[in-house]
């Protein structure tokens, strides 16, 4: 299992540099660039950036196919591809619904969508001439004028079932996140599709990104505490029944949160705790995300919010990973 | 007279990159990255070059509004601004109708495109102020219609090359003095020391590609538009401009291009100046190759 480095875009310009360059140097694998729609940088340039500084893969993780045009999304993944001599990987959803919403864009049929996306954007980077009209895009006669030799693979990250399935049928790759006990489900969903599609379980490049926190002291648990009261809060339901996670006792947590955060996070379980974020000295921490080897992860993103010294966390990470 | 050339036509990224620190140490001061929906995503690109290089300043566009938002296009800005420092400039405008078509996106229904642009405009520079930022934003204008904004941005780019057309422009813009509007020219260009087939051919094709996206007003008004009415029609159709090219005659570059051998160079840009102009972006297919741009170089600064 490979070890990877997750930051959101909104990252300032500084940090993002000084993350990605102790990632490069403590053997990361990927740098997966999470797209913060409200914030104001283009996931695209801060990819380019890191594929020129580092030689790490670089991927996005996700962005949303609601936010630009298509064929947008196609050159940009089609120059990185280049800038990185393949180690671009692009991570596509649907994205946040609210943030979406706030932007005035309602994403209709987004199963749909994404397999249309998945298609075209393979068309496109394959240079072919393409006419296409669904209720979401609309290409006539399109001619792209880069034909790219080798293949981006293209990530979903998604996590109700019918996407799962999707992912399964015919995506490069998965970037998996929620409660663990909803993973192991999720992973058998995406392996049974692609074993369906005439695939092999290999086929389908399966990533786990969930908080991570490295806690140094007792108090800082009450921080991982109110990690986990705001992943829960905004983890939807279809996720939450997957998962081993009481319904009910989230919706006690959603409703308490209104009282303040600090409140609602004494309402958070050990068992929640467990089964919803990474957390513990370095030791435990690699330990606990090298647990999920056997469901046949790939990959594991040791991603936001990493604990109370960003940088700090990074680098005893990698070390502790290497040793083990 | 400021100089620049514009790059990310049909090159790959290695060649961009190559040919941008050559510009520089030629001594253009600018590099213009074109983002037609056909090509590699401009701010991308832009990333790439300011990496590689030091000084020259990196335009951005013609972006169009209508194919990336407001926000998104301020955005770019901001983390190439933020990450590389204050190199950018950006050129808006409604974008080639054609193009646009082809990716979904009906300018021909747009309710009032000068209009939408303008706001866009204003949207660009608010999220650019939120973040402190002033970034030099350019019009890219044919028509009367968007001509007419020009006061509104920092600089007008033309999408014309013969002085006659030019000169129009700028009449049509007619600012009043107190605006500080430059006024540049951004057309396909090939200025050559020995005419080569290739890029010649490259030439005629940019030319007629500007020439249908030339306003039907326009080439009225220059006897033009029985000449290019087909070509128009033809692309409305599904053609490709290489499909349709041999259909259409050579002279198309004389008004949609600069096409002079390096001794006419000169005088052409006096009368550029004479009209007005400050700044000159040499179009594809002037970045052809290593050879082009030399040869461009060596007419401009006499090398």
């Amino acid at each position: 299992m490979l070890l990877d480095l997750g930051l959101t875009s909104e990252t300032p310009a500084s940090e993002f540099i000084k993350m990605f360059k102790l990632a490069e140097k403590g053997g990361f694998n990927c740098l997966w660039i999470g797209e913060d729609l409200e914030k104001p940088y283009d996931i695209f340039v801060q990819a380019s950036i890191a594929l020129l500084r580092t030689s790490l893969k670089v991927g996005t993780g996700i962005t949303s196919i609601y936010f630009r045009n298509i064929t947008n999304i196609a050159r940009a993944a089609a120059g990185l591809h280049e800038i990185g001599r393949n180690r671009f990987r692009l991570g596509i959803g649907v994205g946040g619904i609210q943030a979406l919403k706030k932007l005035g864009i309602s994403p209709r049929k987004p199963l749909s969508a994404m397999r249309e996306a998945t298609f075209l954007l393979r068309k496109i980077w394959n240079g072919e001439t393409i006419t296409f009209k669904s209720e979401k895009f609309q290409l006539k006669n399109y001619y792209p004028r880069f034909g790219l030799k080798q293949k981006i693979p293209i990530f979903f990250g998604v996590r109700g079932l019918k996407m799962l399935e999707l992912a399964g049928e015919i995506a490069d790759g998965v970037i998996l996140s929620g409660p663990k006990t909803y993973l192991q489900k999720a992973i058998e969903i995406v392996k049974t599709n692609a074993r369906k599609a005439g695939r092999t379980e290999n086929d389908v490049n399966l990533i786990v990104w969930i908080p991570t926190i490295l806690i140094s002291k007792r108090e800082e648990l009450e921080f991982a505490r109110e990690v986990v009261t705001v992943v829960l809060a905004d983890t939807p339901r279809n996720v939450l029944n997957m998962s081993k996670i009481d319904v009910e006792a989230v919706m006690e947590i959603k409703n308490t949160l209104k009282r303040g955060l600090n409140i609602a996070a004494r309402l958070v379980t050990e068992e929640m705790l467990n089964d919803v974020v990474f957390y513990g000295d370095p030791q435990e921490l690699c330990s606990s995300m090298r647990s999920l080897e056997k469901y046949g992860i790939n990959e594991i993103v040791f991603g936001p919010p990493f604990g109370i010294n960003k940088e700090n966390a990074i680098s005893k990470i990698a070390r502790t990973w290497r040793r083990n | 007279m400021i100089y620049g050339l514009s790059v990310n036509a049909n090159e790959t990224i290695e060649e961009i990159v190559k040919k941008s620190v050559i510009m520089e140490k030629l001594g253009f001061q600018f590099v213009w990255v074109a983002d037609l929906p056909s090509q590699r995503y401009s701010p991308a690109i832009a990333s790439v070059i300011a990496e590689k290089t030091k000084r020259i300043r990196i335009g951005l566009g013609l972006l169009s509004p209508f194919l990336h938002s407001p926000s998104q296009i301020a955005h770019s800005l901001i983390t190439l601004t933020t990450f590389y420092g204050d190199r950018f400039e950006l050129c808006i405008g409604p974008g080639d109708k054609d193009q646009l078509k082809r990716v979904g996106v009906e300018s021909s229904k747009l309710d009032n495109i000068p209009k939408l642009l303008l706001k866009a405009k204003e949207e660009i520079v608010k999220e650019l102020r939120r973040n402190m930022l002033k970034v030099r934003i350019w019009l890219g204008a044919q028509g009367p219609k968007i001509l007419r904004l020009a006061r509104f941005f920092d600089g007008v780019l033309l999408n014309y090359a013969h002085p006659r057309f030019v000169s129009w422009a700028i009449k049509k813009i007619s600012l009043p003095s107190k605006y500080s509007v430059q006024v540049g020219i951004y057309a396909p260009s090939y200025i050559y020391l020995k005419k080569e087939e290739e890029p010649y051919q490259l030439l005629r094709l940019s030319s007629l590609i500007v020439a249908t996206g030339t306003s039907n007003s326009v080439l009225k008004k220059f006897n033009l538009y029985d000449k290019v009415a087909k070509a128009k029609e033809e692309l409305e159709k599904g053609l490709t401009p290489e499909e349709i090219l041999s259909h259409y005659p050579s002279d198309f570059v004389e008004d949609f291009a600069i096409y002079l051998h390096c001794t006419e160079l000169d005088g052409y840009l006096s009368k550029l100046e004479e009209i007005g102009v400050k700044h000159v972006v040499f179009g594809y297919p002037q970045n052809f190759s290593l050879k082009t741009i030399q040869d461009l170089a060596h007419s401009l600064f006499k090398l």
